[in-house]
């Protein structure tokens, strides 16, 4: 049995009377990743940034290769990235120094360069964050958390605003954070891009879990309705 | 020693992001400048009104000013990605309040050319005290604006709420720092107790507040 990268007992969060999250208990090996699929609103964005240390739970624990989401939040925080909706990025400084900015911050070495040409950004490595586009942004932010060489990679919807070459470099980076024996939590509900790199499918529904399976388990018609809410 | 790296590069950062907007030095120096303007003119432009004018200037140019390096994270959304790279979130507290010490002490700058000229004051003999006494206020003024800036960070209508909150407790600052400017320009004894108030401002705010941003932060 694989070391575990991700254990979540009871973990839940609620915003005022609301619960976004409620009861989730899940374990995840090292080496795997995770799809979590779901409707608007099902609590997916939550997830990960409880996992990410952004939000405290309100019940319930976790712990990301064995530190404690709460007492071990800098821990996490150091072997963790997570690449939100929001690429994150200031818009005034260039694509190189927005990583640079990042590689001091993450307390990593400044491989800008290196990851500016993975991701297809070397030629406007001095230009203005400003002038790029929506994918473009979205690339530099994976270029940051390829930087980052993190063990947990959290992404949320990964999909959004990239081409088919820019798809396949989440492939590329899911990839090597499992091949590195790191963990990888993608959270969409455009399952079908998403499908081939999962290891494990939870679905998510008003907070609740309601799927859990190997990802080979899961039908085509099954993930169209967690996806949908119609479950 | 990654602990001052960090905070030495977020303060960089948005001294980089405001050198090339220049949106909040400029906004706090043409209210400055017409604060000294219209005090001049209702008071008169004499050496002894200088140093309320200076302060009360600096001070109001700073209600404008001090939210602008925190708030720029949030209208950038790059608020969350800040808070989640590791290490205590006081590195943050620092970066934050040394940039706008940085951005008060060229307002500073301005100001002091400004009433030497306009004011007929005899500046430059005791510039370096002048100085040193604008940046010990300064210093008081970023140390308590940073934190405030952190607390009405998710405030609906902060603006209005920042200069309510500011002012009462940035007053000894403005009280300490006309008294000690008086007696800088003017020779006069008594120079070191307002000098002792400004001091122990600072340093009861430099010591609480890094503190309390860490706390204010947990979860922005």
């Amino acid at each position: 049995m694989l070391p575990i990268a991700v254990q979540t007992q009871g973990l839940s969060r609620r915003f005022d009377l609301h619960f976004a999250l409620r009861d989730l208990s899940l374990t995840l090996p090292t080496a795997s990743a995770l799809l979590v699929v779901g409707p608007n609103g099902a609590g997916k964005t939550t997830l990960l940034r409880l996992l990410a240390t952004s939000l405290r739970p309100s019940a319930g624990r976790a712990t990301v290769f064995g530190h404690d989401l709460v007492r071990g939040a800098d821990a996490v925080r150091q072997i963790t990235a997570y690449v939100g909706t929001a690429h994150g990025m200031y818009e005034g400084l260039t694509a190189k120094e927005n990583l640079a900015f990042a590689a001091t911050m993450g307390g990593r070495p400044d491989q800008a360069d290196a990851v500016l040409k993975r991701v297809g950004l070397f030629q406007v490595a001095h230009k203005s964050v400003r002038t790029f586009s929506h994918g473009m942004k979205r690339r530099l932010a994976l270029a940051r958390a390829w930087m980052l060489a993190p063990r947990l990679l959290l992404l949320d919807d990964p999909f959004s605003g990239l081409d088919a070459e820019g798809t396949l470099l989440v492939d590329t980076l899911v990839a090597e954070v499992k091949s590195a024996g790191g963990c990888a939590v993608l959270a969409t509900h455009e399952w079908e891009r998403g499908l081939h790199l999962a290891d494990t499918i939870i679905g998510l529904a008003r907070g609740r879990q309601v799927e859990a399976a190997p990802a080979a388990e899961v039908s085509g018609p099954r993930l169209r309705a967690l996806a949908g809410g119609r479950v | 020693m990654s602990a001052w790296r960090r905070t030495v590069a977020l303060a960089r950062k948005d001294l980089l992001l405001e050198w090339r907007g220049r949106e909040t030095i400029t906004a706090m120096a043409v209210l400055a400048l017409l604060v000294v303007l219209l005090l001049g003119f209702v008071l008169g432009a004499e050496p002894p009104r200088a140093p309320a004018i200076l302060w009360v200037a600096l001070a109001l140019a700073a209600m404008l000013g001090v939210a602008r390096p925190t708030q720029a994270e949030v209208e950038q959304q790059a608020l969350e990605t800040l808070l989640l790279y590791p290490g205590s979130r006081e590195h943050l507290y620092w970066g934050k309040w040394a940039a706008l010490t940085v951005l008060l002490t060229v307002l500073l700058a301005l100001l002091l050319v400004t009433l030497g000229v306009l004011f007929n004051v005899d500046l430059w003999a005791k510039l370096p005290a002048l100085f040193g006494v604008g940046v010990l206020g300064i210093a008081g003024l970023s140390a308590v604006g940073t934190l405030f800036a952190a607390l009405v960070i998710h405030v609906r209508g902060r603006e209005l709420l920042m200069p309510l909150l500011l002012l009462p407790v940035a007053l000894p600052v403005v009280l300490g720092g006309v008294r000690l400017t008086e007696a800088v320009l003017t020779d006069a004894p008594g120079g070191g107790l307002w000098f002792g108030m400004l001091a122990v401002f600072d340093i009861l705010f430099l010591l609480v507040a890094p503190i309390l941003y860490e706390v204010v932060m947990e979860e922005a």
